[in-house]
């Protein structure tokens, strides 16, 4: 398909950066994967760079690609048998300085503890402030599905919200 | 299902889940990644772009070498159509000459008659 825009990857890598790195971060709760899973996914981008028509389209491209890139690293990792939601304090080793807040790191770990499918659903709708229609295109669910993952991860994150940070979380 | 407006708690993870900036670091080891790959990718097609040259090569000389070989040839086809020709013609000559002997030969014998 021709198309007239051409994407400069330096460029890309600056713009989108932060979101591949945030939602790989916040998929494993591993920074050192998650750094390693943007380098893959940039270089996936690279090689696919001809087929990007828009930044809209490199944008959905590199979310997509982020997301399953994450889920693959998740599964490879249950595989060879390593649970990663057992140390998470150790595990989540960001620095101080890259945490907002108390209250958004306990909701990070909050979030890393539910099933994978509903953690993605969330973070597309809060990070990237996706609709469950958009969500679901990116990764490539039905509609009912992802929603019933939003509703389920919500509900289930309020409620471990409700005993575990209740100094903090006024909704909850 | 409504997801709209959102609640406190709903607001609360949004700002939680903001973006966050990536390592400093990603860029710089991912453009180092990417050229290194790119000079793995090029020593990698070299050998196979050496032989493709040397295919190329072959393929020329010979090409050049048919196009010389058929010149030749044409050359010498065209020499020994010349010389058929000069034959031919040298044939008509002679035979055309033998008959003007005759006649002659006949016209001088005719007098003495």
């Amino acid at each position: 398909m021709a198309h007239d825009w051409h994407p400069d990857f330096e460029q890309l890598v600056d713009t989108h950066q932060s979101m591949v790195f945030s939602l790989a971060l916040r998929m494993t709760a591993d920074r050192g994967l998650a750094e390693e899973i943007a380098q893959d996914v940039f270089m996936e981008l690279d090689r696919n760079l001809a087929r990007i028509e828009s930044p809209a389209h490199a944008c959905f491209w590199l979310r997509r690609v982020a997301m399953s890139r994450s889920a693959d690293a998740l599964r490879r990792r249950k595989v060879r048998g390593i649970d990663l939601w057992v140390d998470l304090d150790d595990i989540h080793a960001a620095s101080a300085e890259d945490r907002a807040s108390p209250l958004s790191a306990r909701l990070e770990q909050l979030l890393a503890t539910l099933p994978e499918p509903q953690r993605a659903a969330l973070v597309l709708r809060y990070q990237e402030d996706l609709t469950p229609e958009e969500i679901a295109s990116t990764l490539k669910a039905p509609l009912a599905t992802v929603k019933s993952h939003l509703q389920r991860g919500l509900k289930l994150l309020r409620a471990k919200a409700q005993n575990h940070l209740k100094e903090y979380v006024r909704g909850a | 299902m409504e997801l709209e407006p959102k609640d406190d708690f709903e607001r609360e993870l949004q700002q939680a889940f903001a973006r966050r900036p990536a390592p400093p670091s990603l860029k710089r080891r991912l453009m180092e990644r990417r050229r290194t790959e790119k000079q793995r990718l090029a020593q990698a097609q070299r050998p196979f772009l050496t032989w493709q040259r040397l295919a190329a090569s072959l393929l020329l000389t010979a090409v050049l070498a048919g196009s010389v070989e058929w010149r030749i040839v044409e050359q010498r086809r065209r020499e020994e159509a010349a010389r058929d020709q000069v034959l031919t013609a040298l044939r008509i000559t002679t035979h055309a000459l033998d008959r003007m002997n005759t006649r002659l030969a006949a016209h001088r014998r005719a007098p003495q008659d």
